[in-house]
């Protein structure tokens, strides 16, 4: 009989936790509760995590990641499917809402801006809102224009918010083409220096983000994620 | 070598006895060559290396080297034996190929109607009448007249003084045969063909469903409404691209390309006529009526409209009428007096097909409330009663017809069509020999056995933890692919190497779940619209070619449809033609057609805010989860307050 087990993903215990919160605080419950998308309890834990002044850094870092990671890596390698990683991103986004103003109060910069959409013609926003709430886990800020999204209204996005990167999302063959047009008004608008442009979506591939000149295609959701945080280090031409 | 062109063969099983063999340039791919050798092998993806449908065996003659494509969608095992995937592979000498699975039109389950389905009254009414008429030819010179106002002034009930030209070319000699004696031939007042002699009981329509899988049609006598012939087949666009949208993507801003598309079908639908009146053994000329049903899509190729924008938000139809067009004009040339009936469209994505399906199914004029699914790459469900219609398409893509299914196929000969469970897991195949795939069917009883027999869990993950629970001869057939990823296997290798196994994988079940959600949810969508419980639901009709062929407690099973009592779920059979029959036979019913369209409320779902919840919600297959891992710790204590000691 063929043994299973081997492939499950390792939890990924952040390194020190154990050190970074006060004596005999337990984390466990949290990362269980995120994993199987238990939104009340997390928001629950992470409300005591606060009141008993723990840095929020820590909480993110130590409490609510270690169950996320889990979960996106199984939704990775096709363990888990999408109902199940929204859940989870349901119960992270919970525990994200009483941390972030704290994090903005601490002064945190985010690592980058990042102005995401589905382009025109298209209306399917899972994969994209999978994408945004992964992101902001990542410590981006996200603007998501929603669905069919006019490509002025991505270079309006991009100059209002000095957007570091940009994502294009696609779902259908017949608007994947919208993705080429779009990059290619940022090129007439002058800004395709000042930004990183990434696609993705199910009819994309990475020969279609060389074809349209893109700077990256994330495969899935964790790709795009590791893509841009890998992108957001690249030089670029500032907007100011 | 000398012309520089190399030599590709197709065939080489025994079944295939003639082997056809093409001359071509280097670097051509074989799907191409195939192509220019009239064999159709699938490419589900639209050539783009994305899925497995035009895979080939290359049996003589040097393989070229894999592409990336190849090594990802084939594996490196088969890519060893010599499989290819023919949209990828250029050829650079001359080589012998075999198309895989061995296609055979006659294999394909296809539904063609039934007959016997017309239970209510149908008053026939065609809206063709032929006159036998007498009809001197002009006999003075100083009379102002012509042999076309002699024929004209003689036929009563005349909308429209005239008669297209290709039959005014004919009339001089005709009227001056038989001693005067015509037959003029009127399709709603209006003339379409006038012949010497009297033709009275030669009255022939054909009913046309063109569907972006396959195209099926019959021909009937319409003055009794009996079927002579019919034909069918896989839809010759198919090798452009499987589903609707890909094919849009084909003939997108292209012209050309559209043209292709629309040369394709004008020549299978010519074909089919031909075919049909030779079987029924008429003269095509006298088929009078055309009535063509079809996706939004399937129809604008077919007049040879631009899809461009039918593939763009808001996905709105170029023309939504139903038209009335002469055959000559598209060009028919097989039934050159037919005239063209188009019933009407009422979205982008909800076409003539489904007003079809409405009209056969007489859920305008039921009482109570009734659910009509249509299941096919592009779903469609109708839901309501004479009070109230809704309709709403649920883009299921092309997975229930074998797509994007590591072991897919359609159901043809060789298709694993059922399985069932008694003490292991058995396999009914389409043509009772070896497996060589899956069809849409089969993978859908597959799942509902897996589920019952804890393979797999609600969620559609296959079984990790605890496999010692489950009986041996069950847990053996749990395997990995060579991606790493959970596979279940339903059938094994024969052992000599010649066949592999066919099995269910982890991706898989991913596909299924995102189609059958998909039509689950636009169920679901309706139902919350009308504000409907499944209570309220009288009867849920399936129809479709592959709606007959579903287990109904399998489609309960893994949520394709709602889990009601046995007694109000029933099959309708390709409820699509046979509403274009009663259109063909009754100008009422084309008439009702048009007023149905225009109360009929479309729900558009990706629209809708609450589609993402209903459509996430409606993924789960029925049953119970697994834990995803073994606790070493206890559980946590559920929404207690965790204090610092």
């Amino acid at each position: 009989m063929f043994d299973f087990d081997d492939q499950e993903p390792e939890l990924i215990i952040p390194e020190g936790w154990e050190l970074r919160a006060p004596e005999g605080w337990e984390w466990e419950s949290l990362w269980i509760a995120v994993e199987e998308g238990d939104y009340v309890y997390t928001d629950q834990r992470v409300r005591e995590s606060i009141e008993a002044n723990i840095d929020p850094r820590v909480i993110l870092d130590d409490g609510l990641f270690p169950g996320f990671n889990l979960q996106a890596d199984r939704f990775s390698a096709t363990i888990i499917f999408i109902p199940e990683m929204l859940i989870t991103a349901r119960a992270m986004k919970a525990g994200l809402a009483l941390i972030r103003p704290l994090l903005a109060a601490n002064a945190e910069k985010p690592v980058g801006t990042f102005v995401i959409g589905t382009v025109l013609g298209d209306m399917h926003d899972i994969g994209q809102s999978i994408v945004t709430i992964m992101l902001e886990n990542a410590g981006f800020n996200v603007i998501n224009l929603g669905t069919d999204v006019h490509p002025r209204k991505f270079i309006e996005a991009a100059e209002r918010e000095n957007a570091d990167l940009i994502g294009f999302s696609a779902l259908l063959s017949t608007t994947v083409y919208y993705q080429k047009v779009t990059i290619e008004e940022f090129q007439k608008a002058g800004y395709r220096d000042k930004v990183k442009i990434l696609v993705g979506g199910a009819p994309t591939t990475q020969e279609w983000a060389d074809e349209c000149q893109a700077d990256g295609w994330g495969k899935d959701a964790v790709d795009a994620v590791r893509l841009a945080l890998q992108l957001v280090e690249e030089g670029r031409e500032s907007w100011v | 070598m000398a012309s520089g062109k190399i030599a590709v063969t197709f065939g080489g099983t025994a079944k295939q006895a003639a082997e056809r063999t093409v001359h071509v340039t280097r670097n051509r791919t074989i799907l191409e060559a195939g192509h220019q050798a009239g064999i159709t092998i699938e490419a589900t993806c639209g050539r783009r290396g994305r899925c497995r449908s035009c895979r080939i065996k290359i049996l003589k003659g040097d393989a070229p080297p894999p592409t990336v494509q190849d090594a990802v969608q084939l594996g490196h095992d088969e890519v060893l034996e010599g499989f290819r995937l023919a949209c990828q592979t250029r050829m650079l000498g001359d080589t012998t190929v075999l198309p895989m699975p061995p296609k055979e039109e006659e294999g394909h389950q296809i539904l063609n109607s039934d007959n016997s389905l017309y239970d209510h009254q149908l008053h026939l009414d065609c809206g063709v009448a032929k006159h036998v008429l007498h009809a001197d030819p002009p006999v003075e010179e100083h009379h102002q007249t012509s042999d076309v106002e002699e024929i004209l002034s003689v036929v009563p009930d005349l909308k429209e003084n005239t008669m297209p030209l290709h039959i005014m070319r004919k009339v001089p000699q005709l009227l001056r045969q038989q001693k005067g004696q015509i037959t003029v031939t009127t399709f709603n007042g209006c003339v379409t063909d006038v012949e010497a002699g009297d033709t009275k009981d030669q009255i022939y329509g054909m009913a046309f469903d063109i569907g972006t899988t396959s195209v099926v049609c019959t021909l009937l006598d319409l003055t009794t409404g009996e079927q002579l012939a019919n034909a069918g087949g896989m839809n010759s666009q198919a090798v452009y691209g499987g589903d609707l949208m890909s094919r849009i993507a084909y003939a997108q801003f292209d012209d050309k390309k559209l043209s292709t598309l629309r040369a394709k079908i004008l020549n299978q639908v010519n074909k089919y006529i031909r075919q049909c009146a030779e079987k029924a053994n008429i003269d095509a000329s006298h088929i009078y009526k055309i009535v063509v049903v079809g996706n939004t899509c399937m129809h604008h190729i077919f007049l040879g409209i631009d899809v461009s924008y039918v593939g763009l938000a808001p996905y709105a139809p170029v023309v939504r009428d139903s038209l009335v067009l002469p055959a000559v004009d598209l060009p028919l040339r097989a039934a050159p007096n037919a005239k063209v009936c188009t019933l009407p469209i009422i979205a982008g994505f909800v076409g003539a097909d489904t007003v079809g399906c409405i009209l056969a199914s007489r859920i305008h004029e039921s009482e109570e409330v009734r659910v009509l699914v249509d299941i096919g790459t592009n779903g469609e469900v109708v839901m309501g009663s004479r009070h109230r219609l809704t309709v709403c398409s649920a883009p299921a893509g092309p997975a229930l017809e074998g797509a994007q299914i590591r072991d897919g196929m359609r159901g043809a000969i060789g298709a694993i069509e059922k399985v069932s469970v008694n003490s292991d897991f058995e396999c009914a195949v389409i043509g009772d020999v070896p497996a060589i795939g899956i069809c849409g069917s089969g993978l859908i009883d597959a799942a509902a056995k897996m589920i019952d027999h804890k393979v797999m869990d609600c969620n559609g993950n296959l079984r990790k933890l605890e496999m010692e629970r489950l009986p041996d001869n069950i847990r053996k057939r749990f395997t990995r692919t060579e991606r790493g990823t959970a596979e279940f296997i339903l059938v094994w290798s024969d052992g000599a190497g010649k066949s592999r196994h066919i099995g269910v994988t982890q991706s898989d079940v991913r596909q299924l779940q995102l189609a059958k959600s998909a039509i689950f949810s636009g169920i679901r969508m309706l139902q919350a619209v009308m504000q409907l419980e499944d209570e309220d639901i009288f009867q849920l009709q399936l129809c479709g070619g592959f709606g007959n062929y579903v287990n109904i407690e399998s489609a309960k099973t893994i949520r394709l449809i709602p889990n009601l009592p046995h007694e109000k779920i029933s099959y309708v059979g390709n409820a699509a033609l046979l509403g274009a029959q009663m259109a063909l036979l009754s100008e009422n019913e084309r008439i009702l057609a048009d007023q149905i369209t225009h109360q009929i409320e479309h729900i558009a779902l990706a629209a809708r805010p609450d589609f993402q919840d209903i459509f996430v919600n409606s993924m789960n297959f029925s049953g119970s989860r697994f834990p995803l891992r073994t606790r070493k710790h206890s559980r946590r204590p559920r929404r207690r307050r965790l204090s610092r000691q």
